[in-house]
């Protein structure tokens, strides 16, 4: 999971490797394990990057009057040579050296050419900044500005507007931008229809104040609450949403239901995502880190308690006992996706189907493991119904993949 | 017959010069310009007049034309001429003139001139403001008040870029420091009075145009327009003069309503008024409020312009269905009451065509060739206006600024923009063209923009607080 940025500055007195770190503290939701900054200035190319989350980055003292970050999992982004720097979100089928360079010398083709899904930003040593995001409009990139004096890349809206930028559009699916001190201009590189919209990146990965793939995604996600109402009417005392992805499901059945919806946890520390964490002690000691319950809005009620995904369910295991332990009455556990069975190819840090319990076991032996009191997965048809359309990539749920590339 | 003469030479010119060539009192357009710009070319071949190239600025070369030529009127387009008083020179000769005196211009050449009379006449719609002699004090204020705070030249510059340092957040003030002064230092070297630094409280929200035309005794309202400041595609990049314009439905824009309408020309009018007052004359020619929706006041000055605005003049002005070269005459001479403007009720949008290299590098934008299939855009029923292109030889060369302006009017903004669209594609250079596609595609985006600063105004009128607005720091006090 990856979030990329580009900061692009029209009148060279401007320094904004601030710009940089700050947009990038905005797109960290979208990965954080590593992550790293590149700005150009009058000599050249220079860089700082650490196994550490944005927020964590040391500030670095950089000047550029353009650059680009990278936050994710990767520790090749930013990629950069004497001739450019590259970020990309995604997976390539090409050495990223040999890439780089043909990207410096006819980005067109370069793009054209390369087998993979990706979106990518690339800044030459020339100053000239392209922006690509891949056809079939898995991967998100947005354009803003900043007052006369500013061009802006970014994953999502949160990118921009953290700097004070102001969000234009969306990058077509398939378009590319490039931006160079006298213009902007687009082209569309690949045309692939329908376009297949990462269902994870939108229950899951997203902020909850973007707009994304066309999509509002609070909007979506109170939605998708609503439709899991339709799909499991379930007779509960309090509607409780994982912190913070899931409280918007919540709330949207709530709404539905009349169930009242409550806070069920506070948190300790900053927002550790326990689906990324990549080592078991993490995923075993993040979700203490993560979740305290609150004992008072929970004890002596049935609660509804609803999740966005369940992927190993250890998670969500060590979440019902600490409900239980709080004198919940009864669980429900609600998960708002389709079930996980299969690894993305597309970069979604997903593991493996072996690792994967909805792959693995039956619903009954699932129960058995989470001790809920019943469990339901949000069905596909209602994903669509939600979101409003099935131009959606459900790999992981359905293993129909819409581009093999490898 | 009666003879007029036009003064300036863009796009805004070449609508007027066609207003005037079309009149029904069958006008002969002499031109004054600094070049030979094809479209005013035309006119004034097609109605016997004569084209006469020289500097617009100069009093000197002005007086000389005007007694070459004895014209019935005389029509400045531009506002540098202004400021360097032609008009006056217009009216030491006898000749009526549509533009104001040189202290008239004030209003749009000093912006401290002009937010003083605003306060000093309590006229709505004005915004808090400092000004400052140097740099230093300047930004010791923006310090003072980190809140929002736009930063300007307090004088006109000849459309030099002027750098809004928008608010961020209070962690990024290092940066903003550093970008403050660079474009103070550099807004510094082009203002020549003592008042060198004018900072406003920032306010966010739809930009609309709002004309006034005025004789000093009645008033005439035009259609409202956009412009879009931006030089690149999707509202990025450097300020320009404009890169286009929407106007219409009607008198109104799809996001700015009668009752808003109605309060923007009563500023500009009682503006207009104030002015008279202030320098005891009486202002003849075009007052243009460019505004804003703002959460404070509703309609809001940003500044004013004392002349058409280019390329508003090119979405407004194909328009007017009556005879606007008679109206321009009736004007000058005193006679607007007698007036009527009829508009076309369907919107028009205009997009400005410029060299690469507009507006940052003016060498790199002048001097390219540019050719366009004339008689197939006008068959396809888009009008062209010339702007910064020279006619020489039998070539067009472009000056460095914007070259050529493409304007359709059509039933809905979708059919408009499609058309200018596909007439663009028939304009080729030697060298790459700007030309933003975006520029009436986002009507709903400004439709949502203006609805969120509705909310507040009208609540700050529900209270009675309309356009009160105020910052206080630990030192600085209250502003």
């Amino acid at each position: 999971m990856t979030g990329i940025l580009g900061v692009y500055a029209f009148d060279k007195v401007w320094n904004v490797s601030k710009f940089l770190y700050y947009g990038l503290i905005g797109l960290q939701h979208r990965g954080y394990s590593y992550s790293g900054i590149s700005t150009l200035g009058d000599r050249g190319f220079s860089k700082a990057s650490a196994s550490l989350p944005p927020e964590d980055l040391p500030l670095p003292d950089m000047k550029g009057w353009s650059g680009i970050a990278y936050t994710g999992y990767d520790k090749v982004y930013p990629y950069v040579t004497e001739e450019g720097a590259l970020v990309i979100d995604g997976v390539i089928k090409a050495d990223i050296g040999e890439f780089s360079r043909e990207l410096y010398r006819d980005p067109e083709r370069a793009i054209g050419e390369a087998e993979g899904v990706f979106s990518l930003i690339f800044l030459s040593k020339d100053g000239v900044m392209v922006g690509y995001r891949d056809e079939l409009g898995i991967k998100p990139l947005e354009i803003g500005g900043f007052g006369f004096d500013l061009a802006i890349l970014s994953s999502e809206a949160s990118g921009i507007a953290v700097v004070g930028g102001e969000l234009k559009r969306e990058i077509e699916p398939g378009e590319m931008v490039y931006i160079d001190t006298y213009s902007i201009s687009y082209k569309r590189l690949k045309d692939s229809r329908p376009h297949k919209y990462c269902s994870i990146d939108i229950l899951y990965q997203s902020r909850i104040d973007s707009h994304v793939f066309n999509l509002d995604i609070y909007d979506i996600r109170v939605k998708v609450g609503e439709q899991l109402y339709e799909e499991k009417k379930v007779d509960g005392d309090v509607v409780i949403g994982v912190p913070d992805t899931a409280i918007p499901y919540a709330i949207g059945y709530s709404r539905r239901s009349g169930i009242p919806f409550s806070l069920g946890f506070t948190r300790t520390g900053s927002t550790i995502r326990t689906m990324l964490a990549s080592d078991d002690f993490i995923k075993v000691i993040g979700v203490q880190l993560k979740l305290n319950p609150i004992k008072s809005a929970v004890r002596g009620k049935r609660v509804i308690l609803i999740d966005d995904s369940m992927v190993t369910g250890r998670t969500l295991k060590n979440t019902v006992f600490s409900l239980r332990s709080l004198g919940a009455k009864e669980v429900h556990v609600l998960i708002a996706s389709p079930k996980i069975v299969a690894r993305c190819p597309y970069g979604i840090p997903i593991p493996d189907e072996r690792e994967l319990i909805a792959s693995n076991l039956p619903d009954k032996e699932i129960l058995k493991i989470i001790d809920a009191d019943s469990i339901y997965w949000l069905s596909l048809e209602g994903l669509f119904k939600a979101i409003g359309h099935n131009y959606l990539c459900t790999g992981c749920m359905t293993k129909s993949f819409p581009k093999r590339w490898w | 017959m009666k003879k007029v003469l036009l003064v300036g030479d863009g796009a805004r010119e070449n609508a007027l010069a066609e207003a005037l060539g079309s009149s029904e009192e069958g006008y002969v357009v002499y031109s004054l310009s600094s070049y030979r710009n094809p479209g005013i070319n035309e006119v004034v071949g097609k109605t016997g007049g004569r084209y006469f190239i020289g500097d617009i600025n100069s009093v000197e070369e002005v007086r000389r034309v005007i007694k070459e030529v004895n014209p019935d009127f005389g029509v400045i387009g531009p506002e540098d001429p202004l400021f360097h008083g032609i008009a006056d020179e217009f009216r030491k000769e006898g000749i009526p003139v549509v533009g104001p005196n040189s202290e008239g211009a004030m209003i749009e050449k000093s912006k401290v001139w002009m937010r003083e009379l605003m306060w000093k006449y309590s006229i709505p719609g004005r915004l808090r403001f400092k000004y400052f002699n140097t740099i230093e004090e300047a930004a010791k204020f923006i310090l003072e008040y980190g809140g929002s705070v736009a930063v300007k030249p307090a004088e006109q510059v000849g459309g030099k870029g002027v750098k809004v340092v928008a608010d961020i957040q209070a962690y990024l003030s290092d940066e903003k420091r550093r970008a403050i002064t660079t474009s103070v230092g550099s807004i510094a070297n082009l203002v020549k009075g003592d008042v060198k630094i004018l900072i406003e409280e920032k306010v966010d929200g739809p930009e609309y145009t709002l004309h006034v035309l005025t004789d000093g005794k009645s008033y005439l309202p035009l259609p409202l327009a956009q412009d879009n400041k931006n030089a690149y595609e999707d509202g990025i990049g450097p300020e320009t003069g404009g890169m286009g314009a929407i106007s219409g439905p009607g008198y109104l824009l799809p996001f700015i309503d009668q009752e808003e309408f109605t309060r923007s020309y009563e500023i500009v009018k009682i503006t207009a008024e104030a002015i008279e007052r202030e320098v005891k004359q009486s202002y003849i020619g075009i007052l243009s409020g460019q505004m804003m929706l703002t959460s404070i006041w509703g309609p809001t000055i940003i500044e004013y312009y004392a002349r058409f605005g280019d390329p508003e003049a090119s979405a407004i002005i194909p328009r007017i269905k009556s005879d606007f070269g008679k109206i321009l005459e009736l004007l000058a001479t005193g006679h607007l009451s007698r007036a009527k403007v009829e508009v076309d009720e369907r919107p028009s949008v205009v997009k400005a065509i410029a060299p690469l290299g507009y507006p940052l590098d003016k060498n790199k934008a002048s001097n390219h060739r540019i050719w366009l299939d004339l008689p197939k855009i006008r068959e396809m029923g888009c009008k062209v206006y010339f702007g910064s292109v020279a006619l020489e030889g039998n070539s067009l060369l472009t000056k460095g600024s914007r070259a050529v302006e493409i304007v359709a009017i059509e039933d809905d903004y979708g059919r408009a923009v499609e058309k200018v669209d596909k007439c663009f594609s028939l304009i080729s250079s030697d060298t790459k063209l700007l030309f933003r596609h975006d520029i009436g595609r986002t009507i709903d985006q400004q439709i949502e923009k203006a609805q969120i600063v509705r909310y507040s105004y009208k609540r700050r009128e529900a209270r009675g607080i309309l356009g009160i607005s105020a910052d206080w720091s630990p030192n600085g006090g209250l502003w």
